[in-house]
């Protein structure tokens, strides 16, 4: 009874996780086995992380620009108004008073006066937003100033900068004199100025609208004794927070915006959207080139359908076969993902450290800049992409389980051994 | 030596002065004519351009001063408009709407129907606000001033050069240059009709002088001057009846 006992222990079935490493053991000899198809494998997977991983990288890094703008060239990373000025942004819904920044003074911060006006050249006159600022504080909250490329920034009153384009619909060159009309609290006003820069930003929406006065004119021409707004600088992706603390010192009736607020349903929604809209593309990148995994796959398996049928002989279980064609796929899978992992990641600090596509896009000509694409874009880096990579790692091994493996579970021993 | 310098240097400066005053002078008598006094004026305005040309019939009332009240008598689709001028104010009456929009000050510098005059030109007196002038020539038939931008004078011209009858001081031309020294604009004054010691212009043209083809031609005809104009006149209620 003790030796039937002894020889039933002797022939008891593996353990599972025996089995399991006995198949990732087969698996491994096997991929290495048939070198140039495991490398073609890797290569691919590799190619969609990479793709995958730039994919993200790109879209991040346009939406980052896009954020970035938005908070240093076009609002303002927070920006502290009274909420009747966030509603009618008229000058006679101006702050009431400036007392506050004395209580804020440890934020860069810069005020500024918004006003329409209508710029007059000896050839043509146009509509405008006129921005009145400081120009020792502006550079605190706005890449403007630094986007001067021609001339100078402004240094006192009497001075304009304009956008590029603008001056060029003008007509009005460096050194010209433009007239400004303005009706505000004031009554109408008028004052002559000088074009001492003229801005190129890369943005057609600044290049085609900015125009920059000193605060002291923009102050007597409306008639507003503070400002409309002032600007405060915030990390990004701390606008909110910024706000929310700015908040506590300011007086009832004024309020602090963070960017996303400032920014407008429009362009918050055009952001999000497009990054949504992006999923299920990302999704088939996965899904693609899990696809290709599975294909090489199959016909690796059809391929050696003699030497499973062998396998299947010599005692695997059907059911152990296709899980060691499942493994077969997912360490190739990784390493593949692995290795498009370390190429990806290296492209994107490429992307993310250079600014390479400003100037490639910018060539395309001006249609780029009216889209809203800056002249300087880099790809974002996050941990998250590799993730998103993993999900064709995950698709791999989804399909290999679906179809390869299943034709293998379903292999006739002796009819898979006359395979030729 | 230093008394005799000192003496020299005061007459110079008085010399300047002297200028100074007489070409302002001159300049306030040269718009006093081209405005007219206090009047009544039926005006004859066409516009062309390369592929058109219009016309307008115009009833305008004005103070000789800043003040103006201007209707549009025809042609019949046009009928009705009508624009007052106080200052810098303006106000445009569409009598579809059946209501008066006041204007923002800056439409002051916009074109008047279409033509090549603006507001400004019709009423104001900005050649003597926000210019220097300096007398640059003296004939026997015609007397040249320059007018430069005084510092921060609201103004993009690089300067303007008007010609003027040295006897009575009625405007001949002005002619505006942009700040490259390329002349722009030019407006011609002909066809005299004194009244009241005045010499008024009664056929103004103004040519685009970038644009070729673009003129505008001002023909004044039953004036009447040096009356006394309502004040009723130059208030909001006169742009839809008219006074």
């Amino acid at each position: 009874m003790s030796a039937r006992a002894a020889g039933t222990a002797r022939v008891s079935a593996p353990s599972t996780r025996q089995t399991l490493n006995l198949l990732f053991r087969l698996a491994w000899r096997n991929i290495w086995r048939h070198r140039r198809r495991t490398i073609l494998l890797i290569a691919v997977v590799a190619y969609a992380t990479i793709a995958t991983v730039f994919f993200w990288g790109f879209m991040d890094g346009y939406a980052e620009s896009l954020l970035s703008n938005q908070a240093r060239l076009l609002t303002a990373p927070v920006l502290v108004t009274t909420a009747a000025y966030y509603d009618d942004p008229d000058p006679a819904n101006a702050l009431p008073s400036l007392d506050f920044l004395a209580a804020t003074a440890d934020i860069p911060s810069a005020p500024r006066l918004d006003f329409f006006g209508l710029l007059r050249s000896p050839y043509t006159s146009q509509g405008a937003l006129v921005r009145g600022i400081m120009p020792g504080l502006e550079p605190a909250v706005s890449v403007i100033p630094a986007h001067v490329r021609a001339g100078r920034m402004l240094t006192g009153p009497g001075e304009v900068v304009l956008g590029k384009t603008l001056a060029e619909e003008l007509d009005v060159r460096l050194g010209e004199r433009l007239a400004l009309d303005v009706s505000a609290l004031a009554g109408p006003q008028a004052a002559g100025l000088v074009t001492v820069g003229l801005i190129d930003s890369g943005l057609a929406a600044i290049d085609a609208a900015t125009v920059l006065v000193h605060l002291d004119d923009a102050r007597r021409l409306t008639g507003v004794t503070t400002a409309t707004g002032v600007a405060f600088d915030a990390p990004r992706g701390q606008e909110g927070a910024v706000a929310a603390r700015l908040q506590d010192y300011l007086p009832p009736g004024v309020q602090a915006y963070g960017l996303m607020q400032l920014m407008g349903d429009a362009v918050r929604f055009e952001i999000e959207g497009s990054r949504l809209s992006m999923v299920p593309i990302g999704l088939l990148f996965a899904v693609f080139a899990a696809l290709a995994v599975t294909s090489t796959v199959l016909v690796s398996v059809m391929e050696r359908t003699r030497e499973l049928g062998m396998m299947a002989a010599i005692g695997l279980a059907p059911k152990q076969l296709s899980r060691m064609v499942v493994i077969e796929a997912v360490l190739v899978t990784a390493v593949g993902w692995l290795v498009g992992l370390v190429l990806g990641y290296l492209l994107v600090w490429i992307f993310a450290t250079w600014n390479i596509f400003g100037p490639l896009f910018a060539a395309f000509g001006e249609a780029f800049a009216a889209l809203g694409l800056p002249a300087e874009l880099y790809t974002a880096i996050s941990p998250l992409y590799a993730l998103y990579a993993l999900a064709t790692v995950a698709c791999a091994a989804a399909f290999a389980l679906l179809i390869p493996a299943r034709r293998v579970s379903r292999l006739n021993p002796v009819e898979a051994m006359r395979t030729e | 030596m230093k008394r005799t310098v000192t003496l020299l240097l005061t007459l110079a400066l008085l010399a300047t002065a002297g200028a100074q005053t007489r070409a302002d002078e001159v300049v306030r008598a040269i718009i006093d004519n081209q405005r007219g006094d206090s009047g009544r004026v039926t005006i004859t305005l066409t516009v062309q351009r390369p592929a058109r040309t219009t016309e307008y019939v115009i009833e305008s009332i004005g103070d000789g001063h800043d003040r103006s009240l201007i209707r549009v008598i025809a042609p019949a689709r046009e009928a009705g408009q009508a624009f007052l001028t106080v200052g810098d104010n303006l106000w445009l009456y569409n009598p579809r709407l059946g209501r008066a929009l006041r204007l923002p000050p800056s439409a002051r510098g916009d074109s008047f129907l279409g033509s090549d005059i603006a507001y400004r030109d019709l009423a104001g007196r900005d050649l003597e606000l926000h210019y220097q002038a300096a007398i640059t020539a003296e004939g026997a038939d015609s007397l040249e001033l320059t007018l430069t931008p005084r510092p921060g004078a609201p103004t993009p011209y690089g300067q303007i050069v008007i010609t003027a009858d040295p006897a009575t001081h009625a405007p001949l031309t002005f002619i505006y240059y942009d700040q490259r020294g390329q002349a722009v604009r030019r407006i011609s004054f002909s066809e005299f009709a004194t009244v009241n010691d005045r010499h008024f212009p009664t056929r103004i043209e103004v040519v685009n002088l970038l644009r070729e083809g673009e003129r505008t031609t001002v023909v004044m005809s039953d004036y009447t001057f040096g009356i006394e104009v309502p004040e009723a006149c130059f208030r909001e209620a006169a742009l839809a009846r008219g006074c």
